[in-house]
């Protein structure tokens, strides 16, 4: 550990941190120039601001201008707070999807991962995940931190991993060019794989994303092998709306149990779903207070939304590895009480922008 | 009503109220019923059920098909009486309640008729059953070309669900995705047909968000699809697609007798409050079209301003900003055409917060002028000079075609013209629609195929 590191920023793994002092130390540490990233201290020129003596609180993060489209063009390097010192542990560089142009980019290093990892077994141990038993991954690996993710998990259960992989960037460029049925076939193709091994293996876990989810409900025979084989589903990547999540636990799992993660490549990570009862009828997720929040604002004023109103989700990443406060995603989600303790709000029902019709056409009678 | 009406999805598994919902307003903007929107999960299941049904015997259809056609028209279904359900459709969709009235008495009526319309379409020479003893030496047997039968409803008409009845009177299942600006009528006609005998794996109704509307096609056999023109171009090289493109119905007059014919013509711009795919929109005059358009323009001209529920209303009524959306369309549209009548605006502000659509009038000065393709959803209709030697190309692409005219070579070529779907000749509406004559080819032609059958 650095002698310059406030010890606050490497607390304890079981520990939670008091969010102020959490966020006045990071603010030092990240705009310092013998700790914080080539990236950060070149950036603090042109805030107006200066974070280590007026940022404080979560709510001072707002003040942050959203950084996320500079991550496309900078070097690894200069995203690695100095006060690693040249031997910093990389876990990893994960990448977006790369929906709207290049690529965003962040590094994650190993003390964050860590904390995250540490932070999922609990809850895969709370959720009563298998113990040893296989995982079946059909999702995005590669430069994207979902498979990472999932591989962990795995390993912390003490499972093998299996996988199929799926690069998103294929299936987006494909329907953006109109080849919509070569992204039909693609999602075929990946079906095709992870039939094989849910036919062959002993998958007692699967995690996959909401669409592929959805077309692995298209085969009879691959519902019929899940139902028999897979203890627990995991999904994350994508939205899941509240119709398909009941359908899917009630009609077509019903004795698999579901569990969603909200995560995204700009948060280094994702949260798992809150237990709540089955009636509720409802996914929530928490925070990760004080190194991740959420709120949800009302996208023409910015301003927070009542408790049980919709909204956009900001996303703040802050940790001793990672900077990133104040990223907007293109979610909306009903704000929802967090748990005490938490900082800012926690989410249910993310979905996107919704779209009931297609413009509306004047010519012609129909 | 103080609660919405819950307009629930009608799936496999009966009525689905799903979590999603999308408010129906009334004119005005208040909020009457809820559409449950089903997502991509119960569109694949609901189509799988389709799939794995059973055909119900003809016999059972055809008195299913009858007895649901009568609880429509009068009964109570899904908690509303008759009477109420056509108020609330006209109060939605703006089409005048006397328009609503007898497009529901028409819609009971081909369900009774169902089954009798599709034999219009059964080649002579095929029969219905392997067992028809004319197969012993050989012989046509008329069979559906598939199980499952998908519809992209339109709400310009309730009259668009008579249609696909007759799929089901061939024993086709049916999954229809309606229109949000007029869900209650395929609610209720399905709700009826549930009631009456059909299997919930029979017939479906799946209201979807736009970006799964394209599933309840592919999971279909077939379908039909309601549209413009960007239906046509998107589905039109798909056989397992049958499009309802643009109606652009017309009217030629070759002869001096206008006059006679003037009761005609305004019906067939104005009927059904201009709304449908055969209505007029263009008229074509041998000579000067200006006295026939003045004539015309002056009776629509007369047509009151009414709120759609009064039994005296004609005009469709729109709210008033989508009105004016269709009024700005409309005059960025003229181009040098003269107005006779609705050149200043079309839109009668009722001050409800919804409008009229008032009949437009537009006179161009040659026939391929591009204004006579403009198809709008109310009585606007664009007069063309037209003479022998323009010949048939500015009246092709055409629903029908009414032509009053002596000049039987001329008739050789209309009829010939594959791009010019009904030819009616003489003093006939462009709307005339007997169940015997083909709306755009029969039906069954599109869903059925004969099939060689001999048991040597």
């Amino acid at each position: 550990m650095s002698p310059r590191t406030d010890p606050i920023l490497d607390c304890p793994l079981d520990q939670v941190p008091d969010s102020r002092e959490f966020v006045e130390a990071a603010m030092r540490w990240h705009f310092s120039p013998e700790t914080g990233s080539p990236f950060w201290l070149e950036r603090a020129r042109t805030l107006g601001f200066d974070p280590r003596a007026d940022v404080h609180s979560f709510e001072d993060l707002r003040r942050f201008p959203n950084v996320t489209n500079e991550l496309r063009e900078v070097r690894v390097e200069d995203l690695i707070p100095r006060g690693y010192g040249p031997d910093a542990a990389v876990a990893g560089v994960f990448e977006s999807g790369g929906t709207t142009g290049p690529p965003k980019r962040v590094v994650v290093l190993r003390d964050w991962l860590d904390r995250l990892m540490h932070r999922l077994e609990q809850d895969l141990e709370a959720k009563g995940y298998p113990e040893n038993g296989n995982w079946l991954s059909l999702g995005p690996t590669g430069p994207h931190i979902y498979g990472e993710l999932i591989r962990r998990q795995a390993e912390r259960r003490g499972g093998i991993r299996l996988t199929v992989d799926m690069d998103p960037r294929w299936v987006k460029r494909s329907i953006a060019e109109g080849r919509a049925e070569e992204a039909e076939r693609y999602a075929e193709h990946l079906i095709d794989q992870s039939a094989h091994l849910l036919r062959t293996q002993d998958v007692r876990v699967m995690v996959t994303t909401p669409p592929l989810l959805t077309r692995l409900a298209r085969r009879d025979a691959l519902v019929g092998l899940i139902n028999e084989k897979v203890s627990v589903i995991g999904w994350s990547g994508a939205h899941m709306d509240p119709d398909t999540h009941y359908l899917l636990r009630t009609e077509v799992f019903p004795g698999v149990r579901l569990y969603g993660m909200y995560g995204s490549t700009m948060i280094l990570g994702g949260l798992p779903e809150r237990v709540v009862p089955p009636e509720q009828d409802v996914v929530v997720f928490d925070a990760f207070s004080p190194y991740v929040a959420f709120q949800v604002v009302d996208p023409r004023t910015g301003e927070s939304v009542r408790i049980g109103d919709r909204g956009q989700v900001v996303m703040h990443h802050v940790s001793k590895s990672f900077l990133l406060p104040n990223n907007l995603e293109r979610d909306l989600a009903t704000r929802v009480a967090a748990p005490p303790g938490q900082t800012g709000d926690s989410v249910a029902d993310v979905g996107p922008l919704p779209t009931f019709e297609d413009e509306p056409v004047i010519e012609g009678v129909y | 009503m103080d609660e919405p009406i819950q307009l629930d999805a009608l799936g496999a598994g009966g009525p689905y109220r799903s979590r999603s919902r999308l408010p129906i307003r009334e004119l005005g903007g208040r909020p009457v019923a809820e559409l449950s929107l089903v997502p991509r999960l119960y569109v694949q299941r609901t189509m799988a059920a389709l799939h794995r049904a059973r055909t119900m015997p003809a016999d059972e259809r055809v008195s299913a098909l009858t007895r649901a056609g009568r609880l429509f028209e009068t009964g109570v279904v899904g908690g509303l009486g008759a009477e109420e359900y056509r108020h609330i459709v006209s109060r939605v969709s703006g089409m005048p309640i006397t328009v609503v009235r007898s497009a529901a008495s028409g819609i009971a009526h081909r369900a009774g008729e169902a089954y009798r319309t599709t034999r219009y379409a059964r080649p002579e020479g095929a029969v219905d059953d392997w067992r028809d003893p004319l197969t012993r030496s050989g012989q046509a047997v008329w069979t559906r070309r598939g199980d499952v039968f998908a519809v992209h409803a339109a709400g310009n008409h309730p009259g668009v669900h008579t249609l696909w009845l007759e799929a089901l009177a061939m024993g086709y299942r049916v999954a229809v995705r309606p229109s949000r600006r007029e869900p209650f009528t395929p609610h209720r006609l399905i709700t009826a047909l549930r009631e009456s005998g059909f299997g919930e794996d029979q017939v479906a109704l799946l209201p979807t968000d736009y970006s799964v509307a394209d599933d309840v096609i592919r999971d279909a056999d077939l379908a039909m699809v309601y549209g413009g023109e960007e239906v046509v171009s998107k589905y039109g090289d798909d056989v397992r697609v049958l499009p309802q493109g643009p109606g652009r119905s017309k009217i030629l007059l070759t002869e001096d007798d206008w006059e006679r014919h003037l009761g005609t013509i305004v019906e067939s711009v104005s009927a059904f409050g201009g709304t449908a795919c055969v209505n007029t929109t263009a008229v074509f005059v041998r000579g000067d079209p200006a006295p026939v358009a003045a004539a015309v323009a002056e009776r629509l001209a007369a047509i009151p301003s009414l709120p759609p529920e009064d039994d005296a209303a004609v005009l469709p009524v729109q709210p008033v900003t989508d009105a004016r959306a269709v009024e700005k369309y409309l005059l960025d549209h003229v181009d040098g055409a003269t107005p006779l009548l609705g050149g200043d605006g079309i839109v009668h502000d009722l001050g409800d917060g919804s409008g009229v659509l008032r009949p437009a009038v537009f006179l161009v000065d040659r026939p391929d002028a591009p204004q006579t393709g403009i198809e709008l959803s109310f009585p606007c209709v664009w007069f063309a000079p037209w003479s022998p030697a323009d010949g048939v190309g500015p009246l092709r692409n055409t629903l029908v075609l009414t032509a009053m005219t002596r000049d039987d070579d001329l008739v050789d070529r209309l009829v010939d013209d594959p791009s010019i779907r009904n030819v009616y000749l003489g003093d006939a509406p462009t709307f005339w629609m007997p169940q015997w004559v083909p709306h755009d080819a029969y039906l069954g032609e599109f869903l059925m195929r004969t099939k060689g059958v001999i048991r040597a």
